[in-house]
């Protein structure tokens, strides 16, 4: 995207049809008619989204693999990971609840992280990679829907409830998750969709190349 | 640093469907979609409509089905703590009382905003922005809109108790000495937080711009 081109933008929420001409990076264009935040100009580049996404995707492989809490009751020792959170649901005889938990903490976030991973990775490396297209719009889709962070929330909140009746252990998958939660937001900030779009133009030299 | 965004022509606000114009709701491009009713994005192949498709109805129906579930999310039993042969039911209302009994304040505040006021709050706004759309009102649009922004983005945290039960679940698991299980108001839980995000999604904010316009 150059600097001094203007964009053609509809406000989402009002409808008011603008040009924005160029911002000074790290701030803020609102839409002239109801003020809602039109875009952002990040001040990264393409490789720090990309950092920030192979860092996030690698503390999402930890999480899911370690467990989240450890819990000491009388000697006997329990751990779970995220997984099994699910599918302990699943064995308690609510499959619809376990499939709830299992999308928005588990295969939402995994599949927004991975895809942007790639269309990034196909932008840095000017490579016309497949499905990036279709991928960028589920993942821009599916972003609301995924919720590690509402779950760290109830990690914290388990933690309080259990502190009574046991001794409970932060797992690796606890601090791996943290980890993510952090990075993750710093990353979806620092994307901007639209931008985004316009560099996939670009990488390709056309609209349309599929 | 905020900066509002410059305007094009004259100093007028002009409407993007007063001049056949559209934006893709996935990559933001602007096409012309003229007399069309929609059209495939060029650059991401989404579809694009002036407005949300049958917006009104569907979130009405989303928000109706959302109140419905918030009445047993609420009253029935969020899950089931058992050993040594008894068992006791907790209710998300019961927990909080209980937390505030025991003097866990901050813990009984999160629980009360992010199960039960937060959902309100949500189901409420909808219900105020959909019924002013309705009756036209085009006073305090820009609240209105911001109210809107907001509704859509706490809308996922009333999740927290789902996961807090998931959680629960999986580790107290000793067999007959404490266990837990979920409850039925578990699954109305989630179904209520999903088809609050599903009518928020559904309503268009354009609609609150639209009506006064056209009066």
């Amino acid at each position: 995207m150059e600097e001094n081109n203007k964009i053609l933008m509809v406000c989402h929420a009002c409808d008011a049809l603008q040009e924005v001409s160029h911002i000074p990076k790290g701030n803020i264009a609102s839409c002239i008619c109801c003020g809602v935040r039109l875009f952002k100009n990040t001040t990264s580049t393409i490789e720090s989204p990309l950092a920030l996404l192979i860092a996030c995707s690698i503390f999402f492989v930890i999480a899911n693999i370690y467990p989240v809490l450890q819990l000491n009751i009388a000697g006997i020792e329990r751990e779970t990971t995220l997984v099994e959170t699910a599918y302990m649901f699943f064995l308690e005889g609510s499959p619809l609840l376990a499939i709830v938990v299992l999308l928005t903490s588990i295969v939402f976030p995994g599949f927004c992280v991975f895809s942007l991973l790639y269309v990034y990775l196909a932008i840095y490396f000017k490579k016309n990679g497949f499905f990036i297209r279709p991928l960028l719009v589920w993942s821009s889709r599916l972003l609301p829907w995924a919720m590690m962070d509402v779950y760290l929330l109830a990690i914290l909140v388990a933690v309080v409830k259990l502190l009574s009746l046991a001794t409970v252990i932060l797992g690796i998958g606890f601090i791996a998750m943290i980890g993510f939660v952090v990075l993750y937001a710093a990353c979806i900030s620092s994307i901007e969709m639209h931008v985004l779009w316009t560099r996939l133009d670009e990488n390709c030299g056309g609209a349309q190349c599929e | 640093m905020k900066i509002v965004a410059e305007l094009s022509v004259n100093d007028e606000i002009i409407r993007a469907k007063n001049v056949g114009f559209a934006s893709c709701h996935i990559c933001d491009l602007v096409i012309t979609l003229g007399n069309r009713e929609a059209a495939n994005c060029p650059r991401c192949n989404s579809k694009i409509h002036y407005r949300k498709h049958d917006s009104l109805n569907r979130a009405w129906a989303f928000l109706i089905s959302a109140f419905i579930m918030y009445i047993p999310a609420n009253t029935e039993a969020i899950m089931v703590t058992g050993g040594l042969g008894q068992e006791s039911a907790d209710t998300i209302i019961s927990g909080i009382i209980y937390f505030i009994a025991t003097g866990d304040w901050p813990l009984a505040l999160v629980i009360f905003s992010a199960s039960v006021l937060l959902p309100l709050l949500k189901i409420i706004s909808i219900g105020y922005l959909l019924i002013m759309v309705h009756r036209g009102n085009d006073l305090r649009k820009k609240e209105k809109t911001r109210l809107y922004v907001i509704a859509e983005l706490i809308g996922k945290w009333s999740m927290v108790d789902v996961f807090v039960v998931a959680l629960l679940t999986s580790l107290i698991q000793l067999g007959e000495l404490s266990y837990i299980t979920p409850g039925p108001a578990g699954l109305a839980f989630a179904i209520m937080v999903i088809l609050t995000m599903f009518s928020a999604m559904a309503f268009d904010p354009k609609l609150l711009w639209d009506e006064s316009e056209e009066k």
